[in-house]
């Protein structure tokens, strides 16, 4: 068993991801990549910033890793890394991965990462658009007062 | 007594600051509640407190609950709606 977690301003790799998501006894690894697509609700996007409290972060992703070791099982292999700055379209944001011995645990482990993190991990975004304009992206409360 | 409590802007947020952080002053033995509150006290903009409605206080190390206290050390931090991804 292994994970790894971490936020960082630069680039994501992928290859890096699957070699650390990697054993003799895993017959089964499931990649994710979140990139910036060039069109949200009808507007044209040039680039997305990304802001993120770097420290809860880390603590959420590892809650989240631990939660789908519990899960689906000890022996996973799990990577989650998001990324923070300027992106433009195209650029990886996010980079989730999972290895284990038979398909379905990496499936749903791998998909887990993802949902948990857009509603859980203080992360927000800031389109920039075409026209010049920009606004932070509406997100999911994390708050439950009243 | 009353102690000084720096909040730390994140997200949308931070286009209400010049600056990354908002000092509030709160009574001794403050709850989340009246950190809420002094907190929507020094902001000047009506969207900014709208946003501050659906968001949560944070340490580093959680998400506080209305009722907890507000740490005497440690940095708090103000977490708008998340989009992660």
């Amino acid at each position: 068993m292994s994970t790894h977690v971490k936020t960082t301003d630069q680039p994501l790799s992928a290859e890096a991801a699957l070699e650390f998501c990697s054993a003799p006894g895993h017959g089964a690894a499931d990649l994710f990549i979140g990139r910036v697509r060039d069109l949200n609700q009808g507007r044209e996007v040039e680039g997305v910033s990304y802001d993120l409290h770097s420290v809860l972060c880390e603590r959420v992703f590892a809650e989240i890793c631990a939660e789908a070791r519990e899960e689906w099982g000890e022996p996973l292999h799990i990577w989650l890394e998001h990324r923070h700055g300027r992106l433009g379209v195209g650029e990886a944001s996010v980079i989730a991965a999972v290895s284990s011995p038979h398909r379905d645990e990496s499936f749903r482990a791998c998909r887990y990462l993802i949902e948990q993190m857009k509603h859980r991990a203080p992360i927000w975004k800031q389109e920039h658009y075409v026209d010049g304009d920009s606004e932070w992206v509406q997100g999911h409360a994390l708050c439950q007062h009243g | 007594m009353s102690q000084q409590v720096e909040v730390r802007l994140f997200g949308a947020f931070r286009q209400y600051s010049r600056d990354a952080a908002i000092a509030v002053t709160l009574p001794e033995s403050a709850t989340v509640t009246n950190l809420r509150e002094a907190f929507a006290d020094a902001l000047e903009d009506d969207n900014a407190r709208a946003l501050l409605k659906a968001s949560a206080f944070a340490t580093d190390e959680a998400v506080l609950d209305e009722d907890d206290s507000v740490p005497e050390h440690g940095r708090i931090s103000i977490l708008p709606p998340v989009c992660g991804g």
